[in-house]
């Protein structure tokens, strides 16, 4: 059967099991637009506002089901609009197909209209990608796109095919998807090797991330932990990896980690660390970090192991795999001392709060007197505004377990990170990598879809949604029932906190004065939006909210002043952190 | 208590595919991550001309030179990376 570029290319999606693909037409991909008519019934394509909510769209898509998210675009500005979201799907590991047009194969290097090399430009953020030169060749580069993007630790494959080639016509094959690619099984040595480790440790710990999600190895994270009796502390990539309920899940550790979560962490005598990084975000000083314990690291993707940190023993392959195999030859055991420890450090916490208060008593008068004018608008601001904790706890309430939650990137994403309890895998879609403002208005988008137009929530500031607002109309052409819970500040509440606790409280350039009225832009864009400055209002607006199919948007009014607590500041250790 | 480092030089034999940009990736990569490359030359292998070999000098400490060689095996195009 003779098909042209463009056609192949749709089988090949279909073959593939495609069924939803996001993007944004133009003068290189109008072949394939047209091959994208003609199978309708078969790919759904979403139209978004810009490429870059497209790229985040499918990566939301990816991240909500494990699926490979696809994402079209254009040559061009249409490519380099991509590139964020294909960075921030490669940070966090996401599997994504990105396919481009390009300029006709006899234009290119010519400097022709909306031509840019885009296999350079997206070189350094991709896992690999193609220029298609011959239609030959294309069915069988999508097939390997494809199982590149899946196998081993997964990430973003771009296509770039140049306008004649998606015309030219050749054979088109069908053939089956590629397998993925095989992963090396660990050796029983050195297996055995890290049970013996972990049997003659005092005080295991177990540091998880984002590689647990990847192979949905949650629950033998759970069984493993529970065997050795070991706290864990999570990376924001692995935060849905265990239930929030459970007794050994401390939550976040790192920069913004628990106060318990981080003093566990620095107490340990081993660390185990399964499918994560060791970002300076979770370490902060690496040698003080590894100075006082073990470190057995467990990872699919070799070239981690002592990037960041030396581990004694690493094991390099899926988890999944892995841990059901290490839990059976490790012993069972209880570390009443070492848990209780968690108890102590939880009262020590509330000793130390309670402490910084008694310490302003002690005061001077007039600082007294100060200090309690202060509290007393403390008080007033608590009576008629709302705290970001109390937000989200009032969200989570009104949420089901499974309702996928996205963030953007800032203060409002720790909040989320360190308060929302969440109970399953897949459900918090974050930039944790790449930190990209703007990406969580594209990944709710792309999580209702792959959940069958599902509730989601964005919980996002109000300088976040600045960058990517455009797509909550693509929210209301589509009918999903998105709710973007915005919290105002009036500020960059990060950098305005790094420039109140680092920088002698210079806010430069990071207060908002925007005259936005958020609920009138809800309402112009097709949704329905609230303001929320008490906990009655936030009620009222959540009752409507989560009783409608369509976009709405909250605005909650907090304070500029709002901090996230704990913070170990840059380079720093656990001992430095700074907890109110 | 720390150690330092010790930097030597090193002489990496990579065979890559014979493909337009598998070079790029190689190169690339070292200036992303802050490698160094002293000399480097390539030439398509005899005895597989779909295959080419870079023959490259670089220099850093251990660490340094076995994430050049992981990261380098990760790399699609690049078919084997041994130390010689």
């Amino acid at each position: 059967m003779k098909l042209n570029g463009a056609e192949i290319l749709v089988e090949t999606l279909i073959a593939h099991g495609v069924t939803d693909v996001f993007g944004f037409p133009g003068g290189t991909v109008i072949n394939l637009y047209d091959a994208l008519y003609d199978y309708q019934d078969r790919v759904t394509h979403y139209l978004t506002c810009h490429e870059q909510g497209a790229a985040h769209a499918a990566d939301g898509y990816a991240r909500a089901t494990g699926k490979t998210g696809v994402v079209i675009a254009t040559s061009g500005p249409g490519a380099t609009n991509l590139v964020t979201g294909i960075a921030t799907a490669y940070l966090d590991s996401t599997p994504m197909v990105a396919i481009t047009g390009n300029v006709a194969s006899g234009l290119i290097g010519k400097d022709s209209f909306q031509e840019v090399d885009i296999v350079g430009i997206t070189m350094p953020v991709t896992k690999h990608n193609y220029m298609v030169k011959h239609v030959e060749e294309l069915e069988e580069i999508v097939r390997e796109a494809f199982q590149i993007a899946r196998s081993g630790r997964p990430g973003p494959v771009l296509i770039d095919i140049p306008k004649d080639v998606q015309q030219a016509q050749c054979e088109f094959h069908g053939g089956m998807p590629k397998p993925l690619l095989p992963i090396p099984r660990v050796s029983e040595e050195a297996l055995r090797a890290a049970a013996e480790l972990i049997d003659a440790s005092e005080r295991p710990f177990v540091y998880a991330g984002g590689g647990l999600i990847s192979c949905s190895a949650g629950e033998a994270l759970r069984v493993f932990a529970e065997r050795i009796d070991a706290p864990v502390g999570l990376s924001i990539m692995g935060l849905t990896a265990l239930d929030s309920s459970h007794p050994l899940k401390h939550g976040l550790t790192g920069m913004h980690g628990h106060y318990v979560a981080s003093k566990m962490n620095a107490d340990a005598d081993l660390i185990i660390g399964i499918g994560v990084r060791f970002s300076d975000r979770a370490t902060g000083s690496t040698s003080k970090y590894q100075a006082k314990t073990k470190i057995i690291h467990i990872d699919i993707d070799g070239a981690e192991i002592d990037k960041n940190i030396d581990s004694v023993i690493s094991l390099v392959g899926d988890a999944a795999e892995i841990l059901p195999r290490l839990t059976e030859m490790v012993k069972r055991r209880e570390n009443p001392t070492w848990i209780a420890k968690a108890d102590l450090h939880r009262q020590e916490s509330e000793r130390f709060l309670a402490q910084e208060e008694m310490q302003l008593h002690d005061q001077d008068p007039q600082a007294k007197e100060e200090q309690q004018l202060l509290a007393q608008e403390d008080m007033d601001a608590q009576a008629t505004g709302l705290t970001p904790q109390e937000i989200i706890h009032m969200v989570r309430r009104y949420a089901a377990d499974d309702t996928v939650v996205s963030t953007d990137v800032g203060q409002h994403q720790m909040w989320v990170a360190q308060e929302y309890q969440f109970c399953l895998p897949r459900t918090l879609l974050t930039s944790g990598g790449l930190g990209t403002m703007g990406f969580g208005m594209g990944a709710a988008i792309g999580a209702s879809i792959a959940r069958g137009s599902a509730r989601t929530v964005l919980f996002t500031g109000d300088g976040s949604f600045h960058m990517n607002m455009n797509e909550f109309v693509t929210a209301v052409t589509y009918g999903l029932p998105v709710v973007v819970v915005l919290f105002n500040n009036g500020s960059l509440g990060m950098v305005r906190q790094w420039q109140n606790l680092f920088f002698n409280q210079r806010y430069s350039n990071t207060t908002l004065e925007r005259k936005t009225d958020y609920p009138k832009l809800a309402e112009a864009f097709g949704g329905k939006g609230y303001r929320a400055s008490t906990m009655k209002e936030l009620q009222a607006a959540l009752d409507a909210a989560f009783s409608q199919t369509e976009p709405v948007l909250i605005e909650c009014l907090i304070d500029s002043d709002e901090k996230v607590f704990p913070i170990i500041p840059p380079g720093g250790s656990f001992d430095d952190m700074i907890v109110k | 208590m720390d150690k330092v480092p010790e930097v030597s030089n090193f002489t990496l034999s990579i065979i890559v595919a014979n493909r337009a940009g598998a070079l790029s990736r190689v190169t690339g990569l070292f200036s992303r991550r802050g490698y160094n490359i002293d000399t480097l030359t390539v030439s398509p292998m005899v005895e597989d001309p779909t295959m080419s070999r870079i023959i490259m000098t670089s220099s850093g400490d251990e660490a340094t030179r076995k994430q050049i060689i992981k990261q380098l095996d990760k790399l699609f195009d690049v078919k084997e990376v041994k130390l010689i």
